[in-house]
C-alpha cells in the first residue's frame, strides 16, 4: 500500500533540533526456540546465532536484516518480578515491569508513558496508544501496554477509521464549539464530584478515584487540545490509506496499524506509541496465522514443541510486518537524517520459549540521534532486569531517570 | 505427548524458588488484585487448620528428606514455609509443589519412598481446594457491591431510555471484557479512563444536539409511494411467464415532489389477478409452467441456504434520501396462507450501494403476516442505525422486501406456498410526526417559570437530572448545574447551545455513568460500612439493569416516590410486569450470551476444507440460544429446559443447517420428534460449535463447557507448560480414534486426574459434529471429502463410575444425580449477574434458600428471578 508521503512536512535544517520518537511494540506468545545444533536452528529458531557484531540472524529476520546496522537483537533480559508468572500475562507487565505478580496494585507506569511524560508535551497528542484488541481487555489479560502513573490500563484504540479521525480528521465547528465549552463542564464535574463528599468504603473510593483521575487527564487533554485547536491538523491525504479494514485480515489491518504511526510521527502529532499485535486471549487476534494460510491459532502454534515450521512462518510474518515499519521510518527524510534516526523502536515480547517469561526475545532499533548504536546482538545473563534497559531509554529518548522499575543499572552496550 | 513435559523437570533441578512458575496463582492472582478486602475465611474452617491437616503429612512423608532441616535442594525448604496460603507470602511456591507433585516429578523417581496415586491425588485435591478458597477470599467485595461503570450495552440501552432515541451509541467506545466468571458487568472490568470520558462527553453531545439544535420549521419530508402493478405492466405480455423482472422509473410514482429520483424493481414477482398489487412467494420456479420446482432444485441449489429457484423481490433504489432521519416504511400488505395454514413472512431491509457491486444492508423487520385483508403495515426505524445512505450522489439507498417463508427442504409446490401480496410501499425519510419532535419536548418540559430563562433552566435539569441520576435531585446539585448554564451562556449563541453544553455535564456526572450506592453513615478509609438496605431508587435502578440493562422507566421512578419499591409484594409485580417489557429481551440476550460464552462463535473459524458454510449462519447460531432462553423466560418454564426441552426455537435455515426437513418460516417455537436429538442449550450449535476446533469435535472444551458453565465447578487449570491437548493426530498416534489418544492422554498420572474429571462429559458430545450437526457410525456426511471418515462413539464413564451412552443420558444424569449441583449452578450464575460482582460465602445463606424454593416449585425461571429479587444481597448494600 503506497502512502501519502508528506514531503512538504520535511524538516528544513533551518529550525528546531531533531525530535526525539518512541514506539515500543510487542507480539503474543513467545518464539520457537530450536537447540543449538538443531539442524533448524537458522531457520526456526528466533534468536540470532552467535553474539556480538558477528552473530548470524535466522531466516525468519530476513526482512530486517538490510537494515542490520540500524537494529540490536537483545537476548537474556525479562523482568524478575513476573520470571516465575504463569503464561499470558506478558502484555500487562512487558513495559510496566512492576511486580504484579500476587495484586494488581503494584501496577506502575509503562515505559512509553513515561518518556512521553517528557517528549510528549509538544505535540498534538501526548502518546498514541494501540491494540489489535482494543479496549483494556481485564486485568492480566490485557489488551494494551500502557499504564498511566497510577498504573491504570489506558485503553488502546484499534479502529483505524477512528484513529485517523482523532489524529487527522478536520476539525468540525460543532467540535469547535465542544471544545469551547469543555472546560467548563469538566471544572463542573470535578466541582460535583468533590463537593458531594460521598461516603464510601474503600473499594468504591478505588472506583470513584478512578473516575476523578480520568476527569483530570481529561482535563490535560482539553487544555491540549484547545491549545492546538489554531493549529490545523496536518492533511493527510487518506485515499491510500483502507480505513475500513479490520483484524479478519492481519496483514492488511497490521499495515495500516503500523503506517498510521510511521504517519504520527512523521507529520509529528504524536512522538510516542506503543501498538500491541495482538492479544494473548483467544480471539480474532489468536486467528492472525489464518493470513498465512495456517490452520493452528497463534496461541497453539506457541505450543509446538518439535515441527517449528508453521510458528517460524508466522514470526516471519510478523517480523516483515515490524520490518515494514522500520524500514518505512528510514525511508522518511528528516534533516540531514531518517526518521528512524530521531525514534528508538522497541520491540518484542515478555516470554521466549512457550509460556517461559524470561529470556525475552527484543529488537532494538533506529535512534542514532539519540545515540543509540546497533549491529549486534547482544546477550545478557538471566539476573539482568530489562527495566535496565529502561532506564537507559529514559535517559537517551526522555525523562531522566536513575532507575525504572526494578532496574539495577542501565545498559549502556546499546550506546555507541 | 507428555514427553514433552520433560522440559519442566529442568525446574526442580534448578533454583526452584527463583524459577516458580503458577497457574492457579494466575487465576487467583488475577482476582485478588482488583478488589482486596477483608480476609474472612470462607467455610468458617481455618485454612491453615486444613492445610495443616491434609497437606503438611504428606509433605513430611515424601519431601521433607531433600527439602528439610538436613538438605535443602534447590535451595527449598518445606517444613518451615509458611502453610498459611492467604495471608503468608509462600503461595507460589505452594503453587509451585502443587504442579511438581501433580506432574508426577516430585517425589523425584529414584526416592525411596513413592506416595501411592490415592496419595497423590488426595494432596494435589487438598492443596487445589485450599488454592480456590484463597481465590475466593481474595477478589471477594466483601459481599457487598462495587461503584461500577454502566457497561458499554447499559450506556447505550440507558441513553435510548433517557433520550427516547433508538441510535447506536456506544460503537466507537472501547471494547469491553468479561470477568473471570463470565460476566462483563462486574466491576472490577470496568474500569474508566480519560479516553472513555472523552467519548461519552462526545456522545452525549452529539446526541443532545441532534435533539435540541433543531431549525423551528420541521424539516421537509421525502415522499415516495411504489405502486408495484405499474411497474410489472412494462413488462412485455410474452415475456411474463418466464422472465418476471421489471425496472422501472420511480418519478411518475412519486407522491411527494417530482424531484426524487428513483427505480423500482420487480424480481420474479407475479402480477396480483386483479392488477392492483403484486404476489411474492418464497421462491418461484424460474418457468413454473414448463418448468415447476422439481426440476430446477438443481437451479436452486446454487442459490444456497433454503432456496429453491428464483426468490421474488421487490426492490425500491432511491436517491438523495435525507441522512441520518427517521424513516417510515408503510407496506400494504395481505397474507395468501399455503398449504396447511403456513403463512408469508415478510422481510424487509435498508440498504445502499457501495459500488462495485457491493452493497450493504440491515434487516429493518422480519414478522409472519396473518391476515388475509389487505392492512398498512408502518414501521419506524431511524437512518442513521441503518446503511442507509450511500456513500456517493450516484449510488443509490435502497429498500428491499421478500418473503421469507421458504419450502426448505420440503416438497411444497409452487402453489401451495404462502404468498405475500403487496398493493403499495411508501418511504418517507425526514418523517417528524410531531415537531417539535416529542424527544425536544421531553427536555423542553412546559412549565410555569417558560418566562424566565433561569429558572426555566432549573426546571429543565431538575426534571432530566432527576432521570439521569436515577434518584430526585438536591437544589444545590440543580443550583449548580445552573450555575454552569449562567457561565456558559454568554459564549452560545442561543439557550438551547448553552443547554445542550450544561447537558452534556449531567451525562458525564459519576452520578450518571457510575452505579454507586454511598454508604448510610460517614466511614473512615480503613473500616468497612456496615451493611444497610437499599433505598428505593438504587433498588429501582438494580431491578432495571438486572432485568433491562437500562435504567429505571417512570412506573418504576414512581413506586421510589412512593417508598413503595422495598414491599415485597410491590416488588413481585414489579419483576413479572418488567419481564413483560419487550426490554426484557435485554436480559435474555445479555445474561445468555455471557453465562453461556456466545463470544466462543466469534473466537472460531469454520475450516473451509471441512465445511460448506456461510459465515451469517454464526448470527443464527447465536440467536437460538437466546431466543431459546427467552422463550423459557417469557412463558416461566422450568430450568430443567436448559438441559433438555421437548421443543425447540428455530427457523429454516437452522433447521436446513441440522437437517431437519420440513421447517419453514421464521424463528418460532416448534417440538420435533426424539429421532432429531434437540433439545436444550446442550445440543445447540453455538455451544457445540464454539467448543469445537472449527473442524473437528473438541471434547475437552466441552467438557469443560459443560463444568464451568452448567455445573459451575471448573476444573483447576493444567500446570504450567503442559502443551494445550490438541486432537489433531500427530504421527505416533495415528490410526487411533478420538477416544483413544484421549484415553492415552489420560493415561499419564500427571493429566489424569484433572482429565478424568473433563473428558467423559465432552465425550458424551460426540454424536455433533464441529457445526453441531448429527452424526453417526463411520461417516459423517456432512463433512467434505476426504474428511468424512469418523468414529462416532459417544459412549462414556464419569469419574463417578456412572456409565453414559451418549447425550440424552448425559441429560438425564445432570437431571438426576447433578440436579442439584446444576440448580446451584445456575442459581449462582444469575445472581452473579443480577449483582455485578463475584459471590462469595457470605452470598450462601441466600443461595441455600433459593436452591430450597426452586426444588418444591419445579425450578421454575420466574421463581428464580423473584427469589434472587428478594434476597439480601440484592436488597442491601
Amino acid at each position: 500500500m503506497a502512502l501519502p508521503w508528506l514531503e512538504c512536512m520535511s524538516w528544513g535544517s533551518d529550525l528546531k533540533p531533531p525530535r526525539n520518537r518512541f514506539f515500543a511494540g510487542f507480539f503474543a506468545y513467545g518464539v520457537p526456540m530450536p537447540l543449538d545444533d538443531a539442524s533448524d536452528r537458522l531457520r526456526n529458531g528466533w534468536f540470532p546465532v552467535g553474539t556480538g557484531k558477528n552473530y548470524v540472524a535466522p531466516a525468519m529476520h530476513e526482512s530486517i536484516m538490510p537494515l542490520r546496522d540500524k537494529i540490536t537483537f537483545l537476548s537474556g533480559l525479562s523482568h524478575p518480578s513476573m520470571r516465575s508468572t504463569s503464561a499470558h500475562k506478558g502484555a500487562d507487565y512487558f513495559l510496566t515491569g512492576a511486580d504484579i505478580l500476587k495484586t494488581y496494585d503494584k501496577q506502575t507506569i509503562s515505559i512509553d508513558q513515561h518518556v512521553a511524560r517528557s517528549i510528549g508535551q509538544d505535540t498534538r497528542f501526548e502518546s498514541m496508544v494501540l491494540s489489535s484488541f482494543g479496549g483494556v481487555n481485564r486485568p492480566y489479560r490485557s489488551s494494551t501496554l500502557s499504564f498511566d502513573r497510577a498504573g491504570r490500563p489506558i485503553p488502546a484504540l484499534n479502529n483505524p477509521a477512528e484513529i485517523f479521525r482523532r489524529m487527522f480528521g478536520v476539525t468540525t465547528d460543532t467540535e469547535r464549539n465542544a471544545l469551547a465549552s469543555r472546560g467548563s463542564v469538566i471544572d463542573e464535574i470535578l466541582g460535583e464530584a468533590r463537593d458531594l463528599n460521598l461516603r464510601l468504603g474503600a473499594n468504591d473510593q478505588r472506583k470513584m478515584d478512578e473516575y476523578l483521575n480520568s476527569v483530570r487527564e481529561l482535563e490535560k487533554m482539553t487544555a491540549r487540545a484547545v491549545e492546538w485547536q489554531s493549529t490545523p491538523k496536518s492533511k493527510v491525504d487518506a485515499q491510500h490509506l483502507d480505513l475500513s479494514l479490520n483484524v479478519t485480515s492481519p496483514r492488511e489491518y497490521l499495515t495500516v496499524m503500523y503506517d498510521l504511526m510511521a504517519l504520527a510521527f512523521q507529520t509529528d502529532t504524536t512522538r510516542v506509541a506503543s501498538f500491541q499485535t495482538a492479544c494473548e486471549e483467544g480471539g480474532l487476534t489468536d486467528r492472525f496465522p489464518s493470513a498465512l494460510g495456517l490452520a493452528n491459532s497463534s496461541h497453539k502454534l506457541s505450543h509446538e514443541k518439535k515441527d517449528y515450521d508453521d510458528v517460524a512462518k508466522y514470526l516471519s510474518f510478523l517480523n516483515e510486518m515490524h520490518a515494514n515499519f522500520i524500514h518505512k521510518l528510514d525511508s522518511i527524510q528528516e534533516g540531514d537524517s531518517t526518521l528512524l534516526d530521531n525514534t528508538l523502536c522497541f520491540y518484542g515480547c515478555a516470554t521466549s520459549k512457550t509460556h517461559q517469561a524470561t529470556n525475552y526475545p527484543i529488537i532494538l532499533s533506529g535512534g542514532k540521534n539519540m545515540g543509540f548504536a546497533h549491529g549486534s546482538h547482544l546477550n545478557y545473563s538471566d539476573e539482568i532486569p530489562l527495566s535496565n534497559l529502561f532506564v537507559t531509554i529514559s535517559n537517551q529518548v526522555g525523562g531522566p531517570t536513575e532507575s525504572f522499575a526494578d532496574s539495577t543499572a542501565d545498559i549502556s552496550e546499546v550506546l555507541g | 505427548m507428555m514427553a514433552q513435559q520433560g522440559s519442566r523437570l529442568r525446574l526442580s533441578q534448578s533454583d526452584l524458588v527463583s524459577t516458580l512458575t503458577s497457574t492457579l496463582v494466575l487465576i487467583f492472582a488475577c482476582l485478588v488484585s482488583f478488589a482486596p478486602c477483608g480476609g474472612q475465611d470462607i467455610a468458617g474452617q481455618s485454612p491453615v487448620a486444613t492445610f495443616e491437616k491434609s497437606i503438611r503429612p504428606f509433605i513430611v512423608k515424601y519431601c521433607i528428606n531433600c527439602h528439610g532441616p538436613t538438605m535443602q535442594k534447590a535451595s527449598l525448604r518445606l517444613d518451615t514455609l509458611d502453610g498459611d496460603l492467604q495471608n503468608g507470602n509462600m503461595a507460589d511456591t505452594w503453587q509451585e509443589v502443587l504442579d511438581l507433585i501433580n506432574l508426577g516429578e516430585m517425589p523425584p523417581k529414584d526416592f525411596s519412598r513413592q506416595p501411592s496415586s490415592q496419595e497423590r491425588r488426595a494432596a494435589v485435591t487438598s492443596l487445589t481446594t485450599e488454592f480456590r478458597r484463597v481465590l475466593e477470599t481474595q477478589r471477594s467485595t466483601a459481599g457487598r457491591n462495587i461503584i461500577r461503570r454502566l457497561t458499554t450495552y447499559e450506556y447505550n440501552n440507558t441513553l435510548r431510555d433517557l433520550l427516547q432515541l433508538d441510535l447506536r451509541f456506544s460503537t466507537d467506545l472501547p471494547p469491553e471484557g468479561a470477568a473471570s466468571e463470565g460476566f462483563k458487568n462486574n466491576s472490577s472490568v470496568l474500569g474508566m479512563s480519560a479516553l472513555h470520558l472523552e467519548y461519552f462527553e462526545r456522545i452525549a453531545r452529539s446526541a443532545l444536539s441532534r435533539i435540541l439544535l433543531v431549525p423551528e420549521e420541521k424539516p421537509p419530508s421525502y415522499v415516495v409511494r411504489i405502486e408495484p402493478e405499474l411497474a410489472y405492466k412494462q413488462i412485455a405480455e410474452s415475456q411474463r411467464a418466464i422472465k418476471t423482472q421489471a425496472t422501472y422509473n420511480l418519478r411518475p410514482l412519486v407522491a411527494g415532489k417530482a424531484k426524487h429520483k428513483g427505480l423500482f424493481k420487480l424480481v420474479y414477482g407475479e402480477l396480483l389477478e386483479d392488477a392492483t398489487g403484486i404476489v411474492l412467494a418464497g421462491n418461484r420456479p424460474i418457468d413454473p409452467v414448463n418448468t415447476p420446482f422439481s426440476a430446477d432444485r438443481k437451479i436452486g441449489g446454487s442459490l444456497g441456504d433454503g432456496r429453491s429457484g428464483y426468490q421474488p423481490e421487490f426492490i425500491a433504489e432511491l436517491y438523495e434520501i435525507p441522512p441520518n432521519s427517521p424513516v417510515r416504511v408503510t407496506i400494504r400488505a395481505a397474507a395468501r396462507p399455503g398449504k396447511g395454514h403456513s403463512l408469508p413472512r415478510l422481510s424487509f431491509e435498508l440498504g445502499s450501494f457501495r459500488g462495485n457491486g457491493v452493497s450493504d444492508q440491515k434487516e429493518a423487520a422480519n414478522f409472519e403476516l396473518q391476515s388475509e385483508e389487505f392492512q398498512n403495515y408502518e414501521f419506524i426505524v431511524h437512518g442513521a442505525n441503518f446503511p442507509f445512505q450511500s456513500n456517493k450522489p450516484s449510488r443509490p439507498s435502497y429498500l428491499r422486501i421478500f418473503n421469507e417463508f421458504r419450502r426448505g427442504t420440503s416438497d411444497l409446490a409452487y402453489e401451495d406456498l404462502p404468498k405475500l401480496m403487496i398493493d403499495w410501499v411508501e418511504i418517507e425519510s425526514n418523517y417528524y410526526p410531531e415537531w417539535p419532535t416529542a424527544q425536544n419536548k421531553a427536555i423542553l418540559i412546559e412549565t410555569p417559570s417558560i418566562g424566565d430563562e433561569l429558572e426555566y433552566v432549573r426546571d429543565v435539569l431538575r426534571q432530566f437530572m432527576k432521570r439521569a441520576y436515577r434518584r430526585p435531585v438536591s437544589d444545590h446539585e440543580v443550583e449548580r448545574k445552573a450555575i454552569l448554564y449562567e457561565k456558559l451562556r454568554p459564549a452560545h449563541e442561543s439557550f438551547e447551545d448553552a443547554l445542550v453544553s450544561t447537558l452534556t455535564a449531567v451525562l458525564c456526572s459519576s452520578h450518571f455513568l457510575l452505579i454507586a450506592e454511598p454508604a448510610s453513615q460517614p466511614i473512615t478509609a480503613d473500616t468497612i460500612a456496615p451493611p444497610r438496605d437499599l433505598n428505593d431508587y438504587e433498588l429501582a435502578t438494580r431491578l432495571s439493569y438486572f432485568l433491562w440493562s437500562s435504567m429505571p422507566d417512570a412506573k418504576l421512578f414512581k413506586l421510589a416516590d412512593q417508598k413503595l419499591l422495598r414491599d415485597p409484594q410491590v416488588l413481585q409485580e414489579q419483576v413479572h410486569r418488567m419481564l413483560k417489557d419487550p426490554r426484557a429481551e435485554a436480559f435474555s440476550k445479555n445474561f445468555t450470551s455471557q453465562w453461556l460464552d456466545l463470544d466462543g462463535i466469534r473466537r472460531l473459524a469454520v475450516n473451509p476444507e471441512y465445511f460448506v458454510f456461510e459465515e451469517k449462519t454464526k448470527d443464527l447460531f447465536e440467536k437460538e440460544s437466546i431466543q431459546f432462553l427467552h422463550h423459557v423466560l417469557t412463558n416461566n418454564l422450568s430450568l430443567d429446559n436448559f438441559i433438555h426441552s421437548d421443543f425447540v426455537v428455530l427457523n429454516h435455515k437452522l433447521a436446513k443447517h441440522y437437517r431437519i426437513p420440513g421447517i419453514s418460516g421464521g424463528f418460532e417455537v416448534r417440538t420435533l420428534g426424539s429421532e432429531h436429538h434437540r433439545g436444550g442449550f446442550l445440543t445447540q450449535a453455538s455451544i457445540l460449535f464454539g467448543n469445537s476446533t472449527g473442524s473437528e469435535t473438541h471434547p475437552i472444551r466441552r467438557g469443560m463447557w459443560v463444568l464451568e458453565r452448567m455445573l459451575d465447578n471448573p476444573p483447576p487449570p493444567p500446570p504450567p507448560n503442559v502443551p494445550e491437548l490438541t486432537v489433531a493426530v500427530v504421527p505416533e498416534e495415528e490410526g487411533l480414534s478420538l477416544k483413544q489418544r484421549l484415553v492415552a492422554h489420560t493415561n499419564v498420572q500427571s493429566c489424569r486426574d484433572c482429565h478424568s474429571k473433563i473428558d467423559p462429559w465432552g465425550l458424551a458430545f460426540e454424536n455433533y459434529n464441529a457445526l453441531g450437526q448429527w452424526r453417526e457410525g463411520n461417516i459423517d456426511p456432512n463433512v467434505k471429502p476426504p474428511h468424512q471418515q469418523v468414529s462416532v462413539d459417544p459412549s462414556t464413564k464419569l469419574q463417578d463410575g456412572h456409565q453414559i451412552q451418549n447425550l440424552h443420558e448425559l441429560k438425564r444424569y445432570l437431571l438426576t444425580d447433578k440436579k442439584e449441583e446444576y440448580r446451584r449452578a445456575v442459581v449462582r450464575k444469575m445472581m452473579s449477574y443480577a449483582l455485578g460482582r463475584y459471590l462469595d460465602f457470605r452470598d450462601r445463606p441466600a443461595i441455600d434458600s433459593i436452591c430450597m424454593a426452586l426444588s418444591t416449585n419445579d425450578d421454575k425461571i420466574h421463581l428464580l428471578i423473584e427469589r434472587i429479587v428478594l434476597s439480601e444481597p440484592f436488597l442491601s448494600k
